[in-house]
């Protein structure tokens, strides 16, 4: 020991001066504790440590790294002290960030001192730096155990609180057999701490719950237990009741009857919670909550209770239940009016915050009534609070129609284009220094940690600069609100146009690391390219405001404007080009200045832009150029030519430097259309001319008809995001098995054979395609194989003519389908669908191999035509089925004033489209989290609990975890197996009397038959134990196949809690519906039934 | 339930830091660090509900308008006390304003404590911060809310610390703290 202190010393000097500081004022031992004194002398306190650090400015963090190797040294001491001192400072220094994984196994060994200030220490070191993967676990095990049968409460308690922090499944389980005695521990505040303890036991090794919740529920049921165990309880249920309310259901009574007895509002709150999970299951308990919650909401001081009262009823359904009746309209009064009066009320932010949260609930079940306090909701839209804006801002997405959504989209305007722009300090981004672990620098000011923690007065009180994100989330929530339901609520769409362009000019910068790599920018997430897209969706949706439209595409595009466009706020809204370059192109002949937009296009600052809109752009290029050059009604004068020419130098100018570009999508538009130009320039200078004012002289053909002809085509429509999904597969498609094992030979073959023989040029014409000419080879050697590759053949073809309904009218297919008959008149191979029947009588136009063909086909799968047509649905219109036109527009769905929105294309209905079916949508907090990836930090899994019933029905035993087996579960498990032998044999022996009883009684009826039926299932498990069994039995076996080793799992657990007692299976099923005996209020139908089996047996 | 209850003062020092599940050291202090910033720059009229931080909201993001699921941390409530911030992290399940109130109670039992209590009181005695803390909240699950009992609970663990006397001046009164807001049931 004393050279330990020596070295010490030597170690670290600095200790000299914190000597004497730490003998005068470090704080007074605690009496059990008084440890050798000249350990006390040399070491180095919490005190110290702290003092430290504040004293160490600048170089905190080579002290911390000496004051850690000390600690290191210290926590190797014998003395105990030394060594609950260093993890006290290792503790304090991991709360900075400071690992102190390497000391897991020192904690463990405070944690195992006699002296109860140790065990505290150590209890908290391990609280606060175990973790899942923690080695020591596993022997800490013994240690709870050992700590939570002490005799006294303050030891007891640090097992209790620890254990939620430390827990995995495998320790729960041995764990829990300890802590079940603790609920009914003498003192109260054991006994709160161990139903809290449970609870998160139970969430990692949900069969806590088996043993554990009856006798949480005595518990609850004492109405002599301490308030304080009473109130946990109810939190814990409150926790566990939306998982699984059914079970909570008989609880009812008594929640209730501690609902109205009040006392703690606290408790009071979270019963209205849980209530509000059991009214949507059983409706009778509304008439019954009324009352006291009308009363807790008129009488109540307690603003929060006041607030969860209302947001009960809300949440609970309760609204709807009583809608009608003159008390529900009270109660929506009532509701709505002390909503609105938190909204009013002066000065008090938080109960804005949460009227909002409860609006937003309220707003999709009664939406009316939200509307009617849209003057104090818009209000908050403008509130300098940035948490309560986004709120508001939820919120009024949810109630905006066409009435109102000009207002609100003109108020939101209004606050991007006034709010001061966040400067960079502002930008959490730029504060990412912290990052890196906060290091305990000495605090600025003593006397600053001595302030009485009283609430700081701070005088700013201006708005904030809007912070980035927010000014993206109103503007994407601007675009959501408009474009809701195709634009249903949008009766001005020259107005949305102009809103559109204003939200790109205050569009706020994009982060300069989104930005890094050009290619990989994700465009969902950028601000300009969402507006961009619904610019562009206006453009070819509302064909009546395109030009105006494109009018707006055009102002965005032109390069000398872009300063007015793009104002300092940064770069942000550049990502609208990308669409505005497109609807310039596709709607050139709409421009209005063809000319400067070819000519901003072709500036040289485009070459600058993000690869992804250059290509775009130069898409664009050709056609605003074929705009300009395509006019063949104007003669071609050498004033013409030369323009033209000089235009296309210009062009050819602009792409030559691109046709090396990096990006592969630009340099291949540049290269296709560097040729084209160069061929059309060539074509335009050898024209000749016409003179000045004489004869017309017809321009080339290539700028007139060529080049427009690329681009003119059928219009674009929108097509809805699932439609392609619509197109059935036809049943007999086989995408998998190879069309032919050995086709390369075949086709090889075919090569070598020629078509010398056959003069007719038809014929050879179709012999000439590769897959008919591999049938004539497979003729020889594998008939099935022709047949296999007919299939294949013809299905695409048959795709074609699906494709062309949608956009061929009735007389061009007619044709066409004439035009096919045409050409396969004398093909052997062409099956005619309509000669089908006229072939089966033997016409001469059959081939012998055309009859093999089609005798090895089925008839269904010859029929080409028919097959895909008939089962394409593609529209339930009986105009679609007599194949009427299909061509845009459809039905103007959804008008109003006479402008036409265009829906989006589909097959089928619009319910069954994808992207709908994902969002009909159950309850999203009764779904579980999908996958560990998208869990989300701190968040508790409980979804194990969802899956464990908490009453004892056998109906419900279908889904239950697996469980998670240890070696000490496995021989608890051989033990349980042969005492649950035992009891089946009992169990037997019962089911036979039963049996025999049954029989002599069969001509009662319904009622035995249920009760005959619930005995046998019990007993399911025992066939494949005891053997011998009736064969009734045996059959319902069979039946149970599925549940048995449910049962079986639920014996034994049975078994296990009768072993104190006597085993009598049946006295243990009374015990267990003793509670549920109690309620009036909720008796489910399932528990009377179980009663009467119980009657039955006694 | 509540997931995290965190204390820090007006520069971002951690003063207590309580996860209710398992969380790398690391990852703790970025979070710290994240509401910080959310904190900070907040002025006194504002709420006392914080947007979730980037750690919290990113996978949340996609989904915006549905309801948070039960068991994803949805709610950051604040208050803030002279120097120090005091930061509950918890579910949609628990109630705003109640939540308020826990943290007035806790800072009301350490106050008891101390006797004005003060910065100071905490970070030389942070293991009688956790014991309050373990007196109110087990596991994420609340179980005591009233005052007396809480202060009880943590004497009844042994004499707790004073301050050093020679380390400051005399602490202020701890009179004026809340904002009038109703909501204290203790006082009921």
């Amino acid at each position: 020991m004393g050279i330990y202190l020596f070295c010490l010393c030597v170690n670290s000097p600095q200790l000299a001066g914190s000597i004497l500081g730490s003998t005068s004022s470090s704080p007074p031992p605690p009496p059990q504790s008084p440890g050798p004194v000249i350990a006390r002398l040399f070491e180095k306190s919490l005190y110290d440590l702290i003092r430290g650090m504040r004293n160490h400015k600048g170089s905190e963090k080579e002290y911390i790294n000496d004051s850690i190797k000390e600690c290191r040294k210290e926590i190797r001491s014998n003395d105990m002290d030394l060594k609950s001192t260093a993890l006290m400072k290792l503790t304090y220094l991991e709360m900075f960030g400071h690992d102190m994984s390497w000391a897991s196994f020192n904690v463990l060994e405070v944690m195992s001192s006699q002296k109860y200030r140790h065990k505290r220490t150590g209890y908290l070191s391990a609280v606060q730096s175990f973790r899942r993967d923690t080695e020591v676990l596993m022997l800490a095990e013994n240690q709870l155990k050992k700590d939570i049968s002490s005799p006294t409460p303050t030891v007891i308690s640090l097992p209790l609180i620890a254990i939620p922090h430390v827990i995995n499944p495998s320790m729960a389980n041995s764990v829990l057999s300890d802590l079940l005695p603790r609920l009914t521990h003498s003192h109260a505040a054991i006994r709160k701490k161990t139903v809290a303890t449970l609870y998160r036991l139970a969430l990692v090794y949900p069969e806590t719950l088996r043993p554990a919740w009856p006798k949480i529920r005595e518990r609850l049921q004492d109405e002599h237990e301490n308030p304080s165990v009473t109130a946990a309880i109810v939190n814990v249920v409150c926790e566990l009741g939306w998982r699984r309310p059914q079970d909570f259901l008989p609880l009812a009574p008594r929640l209730f009857e501690l609902l109205v007895e009040g006392g703690n509002n606290w408790m009071a709150i979270k019963l209205i919670k849980l209530f509000a999970t059991l009214t949507p299951i059983e409706p009778r308990l509304i008439k019954k909550l009324l009352p006291p919650l009308t009363k807790i909401i008129r009488e109540t001081g307690a603003m929060s209770l006041l607030y969860e009262c209302i947001n009960g009823i809300i949440q609970g359904g309760i609204l709807e239940a009583v809608e009608g009746t003159t008390e529900g309209e009270e109660v929506a009064r009532l509701c709505v009016g002390k909503l609105r009066g938190m909204m009013v009320i002066e000065g008090d932010a938080n109960l804005k915050y949460v009227a909002l949260l409860a609006f937003d609930k309220i707003v999709r079940s009664h939406p009316y009534l939200v509307s009617q306090q849209q003057d104090v909701i818009l209000e908050c839209i403008d509130d300098p609070d940035i948490s309560i804006r986004m709120r508001a801002l939820d919120l009024v997405v949810g109630m905006v129609n066409s009435e109102n959504l000009n207002a609100i989209v003109g108020r939101l305007m209004r606050q991007l284009r006034n709010a001061p722009i966040a400067s960079a300090a502002d930008d959490p981004n730029n504060d990412r220094g912290r990052n890196t672990g906060v290091i305990p620098y000495a605090d600025e000011e003593d006397s600053d940690a001595e302030e009485s923690l009283r609430p700081h007065e701070q005088t700013s009180n201006q708005p904030p600069p809007l912070p980035e994100d927010y000014r993206v989330s109103v503007i994407k929530r601007i675009l959501e609100m408009c474009s809701r339901d195709t634009y249903s609520n949008i009766t001005d769409f020259e107005w949305y146009i102009d809103v559109l362009i204003q939200l790109v000019r205050v569009s706020p910068a994009i982060n300069a690391t989104l930005t890094t790599d050009e290619d990989e920018t994700e465009s969902t997430d950028d601000v300009g390219s969402s507006i961009g897209r619904e610019l562009q969706n206006v453009a070819v949706r509302v064909k009546s405001l395109r030009s105006e439209a494109v009018e707006a595409a055009q102002s965005l595009v032109f390069v000398d404007r872009r300063d007015q466009m793009f104002p300092s706020s940064g770069n942000g809204g550049l990502g609208v080009l990308e669409y505005a370059g497109w609807l310039v192109g596709e709607y050139a002949n709409y421009l209005t200045q063809p000319e400067p937009v070819l000519n901003s296009i072709l500036h040289s600052s485009t070459v600058q832009l993000p690869s992804k809109t250059l290509a775009v752009y130069l898409q664009a290029l050709p056609k605003v150029f074929a705009s300009l050059a395509s006019n063949d009604q104007l003669s071609w004068t050498p004033e013409r030519q030369t323009l033209m020419s000089l235009l296309m130098a210009r062009i050819i100018h602009f792409l030559e430097p691109l046709s090396t570009h990096p990006s592969l999508e630009v340099q291949e538009r540049a290269v296709e259309y560097l040729e084209l130009m160069r061929l059309a320039s060539e074509a335009a200078s050898g024209t000749t001319t016409g003179p000045e004012h004489g004869d017309f002289t017809d321009p080339p053909l290539l700028l007139t008809q060529a080049i427009p002809a690329l681009f003119i085509g059928a219009e674009i429509n929108p097509v809805a995001a699932g439609a392609q999904h619509k197109v059935p597969l036809p049943s007999d498609l086989d995408l998998d098995t190879p069309i032919n094992p050995n086709l390369q030979y075949l086709l090889s073959q075919a090569d070598l054979e020629g078509f010398a023989t056959d003069d007719d040029d038809d014929v050879y014409a179709a012999y000439t395609e590769p897959l008919t000419s591999s049938t004539t080879a497979a003729e020889t050697t594998n008939i099935s194989a022709s047949d296999r590759l007919d299939a294949p053949h013809k299905e695409p073809t048959s795709y074609q003519n699906a494709a062309e309904e949608e956009y061929l009218d009735p007389d061009i297919l007619a044709r066409r389908k004439a035009e096919r008959k045409e050409r396969y008149k004398d093909d052997p191979f062409y099956i005619d669908p309509d000669g089908a029947d006229k072939s089966a009588s033997g016409s001469g136009a059959v081939t012998p191999l055309s009859r093999i063909v089609r005798e090895n086909n089925s008839t269904a799968d010859v029929d080409i035509d028919s097959i895909p047509i008939m089962d394409l649905h593609l529209d339930s219109s009986s105009a679609a089925r007599s194949r009427s036109p299909r061509r845009q527009p459809q039905q103007p769905a959804a008008s109003r004033r006479r402008v036409e929105i265009m829906a989006d294309e589909t097959l089928g209905g619009a319910s069954s489209d994808p992207s709908d079916s994902s969002s009909s949508r159950t309850p999203a907090h009764l779904l579980p989290p999908s996958g560990k990836s998208r869990k989300q930090l701190l968040q508790v899994d409980s979804s194990g609990l969802g899956s464990l019933s908490l009453v004892d029905d056998d109906d419900e035993q279908s889904t239950r975890l697996p469980r998670h087996i240890t070696r000490a579960e496995q021989e608890r498990r051989e033990m349980e197996e042969a005492e649950m032998k035992r009891a089946l044999a009992e169990v037997e022996r019962k089911r036979l009397e039963m049996q025999r009883a049954s029989e002599r009684i069969e001509a009662v009826g319904g009622e035995v038959v249920v009760s005959r039926k619930k005995k046998k299932k019990k007993v399911a498990a025992a066939p494949k134990m005891a053997g011998d069994v009736g064969p009734s039995a045996a059959a319902e076996a069979e039946d149970n196949n599925g549940e048995e080793a449910v049962v079986k799992k639920k014996k034994k657990k049975k078994i296990k809690k009768d072993d104190n007692g006597d085993g009598e299976n049946q006295r243990d099923d009374d015990q267990g519906h003793a509670g549920e005996e109690a309620p009036e209020t909720a008796p489910v139908k399932k528990k009377k039934k179980k009663r009467r089996v119980v009657g039955l047996d006694d | 339930m509540i997931n995290a209850v965190l204390v820090f003062n007006n520069a971002g020092q951690p003063r207590l830091t309580k996860f209710y599940t398992q969380l790398e050291t690391s990852v703790q202090q970025r979070l710290i660090s994240e509401i910080f910033t959310l904190v900070a720059n907040r002025p006194s009229s504002a709420c006392n509900f914080l947007p979730l931080p980037p750690l919290l909201a990113n996978s949340s993001k996609s989904s915006t308008p549905t309801t948070p699921h039960n068991d994803t941390p949805s709610l950051v409530t604040y208050r803030h006390y002279a120097t120090l911030y005091f930061i509950i992290i918890s579910t949609s399940t628990e109630s705003p304003l109640a939540l308020l109130d826990l943290i007035q109670v806790y800072v009301q039992a350490l106050d008891g404590l101390f006797e004005n209590v003060c910065e100071l009181d905490l970070i030389f005695n942070f293991e009688t911060l956790h014991a309050t803390l373990g007196e109110m909240i087990v596991g994420g699950v609340v179980i005591e809310t009233q005052l007396d009992k809480v202060v009880e609970g943590v004497k009844a663990q042994g004499a707790v610390a004073k301050r050093p006397v020679n380390e400051g001046k005399g602490a202020m009164g701890f009179g004026g703290f809340g904002r009038g807001d109703g909501g204290v049931w203790a006082g009921r």
